[in-house]
């Protein structure tokens, strides 16, 4: 079997099992909550004051990991028994067994699909936010790590957002700005537990 | 056995696949030469179509089968021709309306 026939196979699977909307809807809201968890990990830290950056980069990975894990597990475990719901219902339509069929494996590829996203958006939005971290090396400087992540975060709401009003066919430019928002008021107020030592 | 000519057939479906799908990979069965599916009746989670297939030698298996990896249901085989050529059935006086 090569690839053109599974991407076609998995193409029909999507059109039966209504993969794509689900996919794109859980993408966006996971790696919304991925990159606002990772500005709360970033201003966690900075209002500790933290200065190390190996404790940032592995707070901020463990993050990553568990959104990830929670991610996954829950999706399969929801997506698993919405989608057996839906198709025992089918079948009780049908009168037959449906879960030899083509839609009982799309059905299945759907909740395998969901789940990997579900799990990956958060994991990756995050660990793109923690990318100056990983780079602290290069950029010595502990508040440049903390200034460029939190702007690499914005910019990844941005496009998050672009996403999402491209997908709504609204203004790109309008939506990107409606999720900064959300980063900025996280930023801000988090930056009130700053700590004066 | 005689070739089967003609098949027509009332089959209880999803949505999804959609006909053409069916449609589809219908036609591309050995000894196939055209298909066609009407839906006369849509419920809110299936579909009931009337599956038109003509070709030079149809095996049943072969059609059951791709309809149900669709996911469908054969209700009724409600016309078969078989042989050389195809015939239609043939008028009688209880098929004359008054």
């Amino acid at each position: 079997m090569n690839l053109l026939d599974e991407l076609q196979r998995l193409k029909e699977y999507s059109g039966i099992a209504e993969i794509g909307d689900i996919a794109r809807r859980y993408f966006a809201m996971n790696a919304f909550d991925g990159i606002l968890t990772m500005i709360g990990v970033l201003m966690g830290n900075y209002s500790a004051h933290v200065e190390d950056a190996t404790i940032v980069v592995s707070t901020g990975l463990a993050t990553c990991i568990a959104m990830g894990i929670s991610g996954l597990w829950g999706a399969y475990l929801t997506e698993a028994a919405e989608r057996k719901r839906a198709l025992i219902a089918l079948e009780g339509f049908t009168l037959t067994d449906l879960s030899r069929t083509k839609i009982g494996r799309a059905s299945r590829a759907a909740v395998i699909i969901v789940a990997l996203i579900d799990g990956f958006a958060p994991f990756f939005a995050a660990l793109v936010v923690l990318t100056p971290f990983l780079l602290s090396a290069i950029l010595r400087d502990i508040n440049l790590s903390y200034y460029l992540s939190l702007g690499m975060a914005l910019v990844a709401l941005f496009a998050l957002g672009a996403f999402l009003g491209k997908v709504s066919k609204e203004s790109i430019l309008l939506s990107g700005l409606k999720m900064i928002v959300a980063g900025l008021m996280s930023i801000a107020l988090s930056h009130f537990l700053r700590v004066s030592r | 056995m005689g070739k089967i000519r003609r098949l027509v057939l009332d089959v209880l479906k999803p949505h999804e696949p959609s006909i053409i799908v069916l449609a589809g990979q219908l036609s591309e069965l050995s000894g196939i030469d055209g298909v066609n599916i009407s839906i006369y009746e849509i419920d809110r989670k299936v579909e009931n179509a009337k599956i038109t297939l003509e070709g030079s030698d149809l095996i049943y298996e072969d059609v059951l089968k791709v309809i149900e990896e669709n996911g469908g249901a054969v209700h009724s085989i409600d016309e078969v021709v078989a042989g050389k050529i195809i015939i239609e059935d043939a008028e009688t006086p209880q098929d004359v309306r008054r």
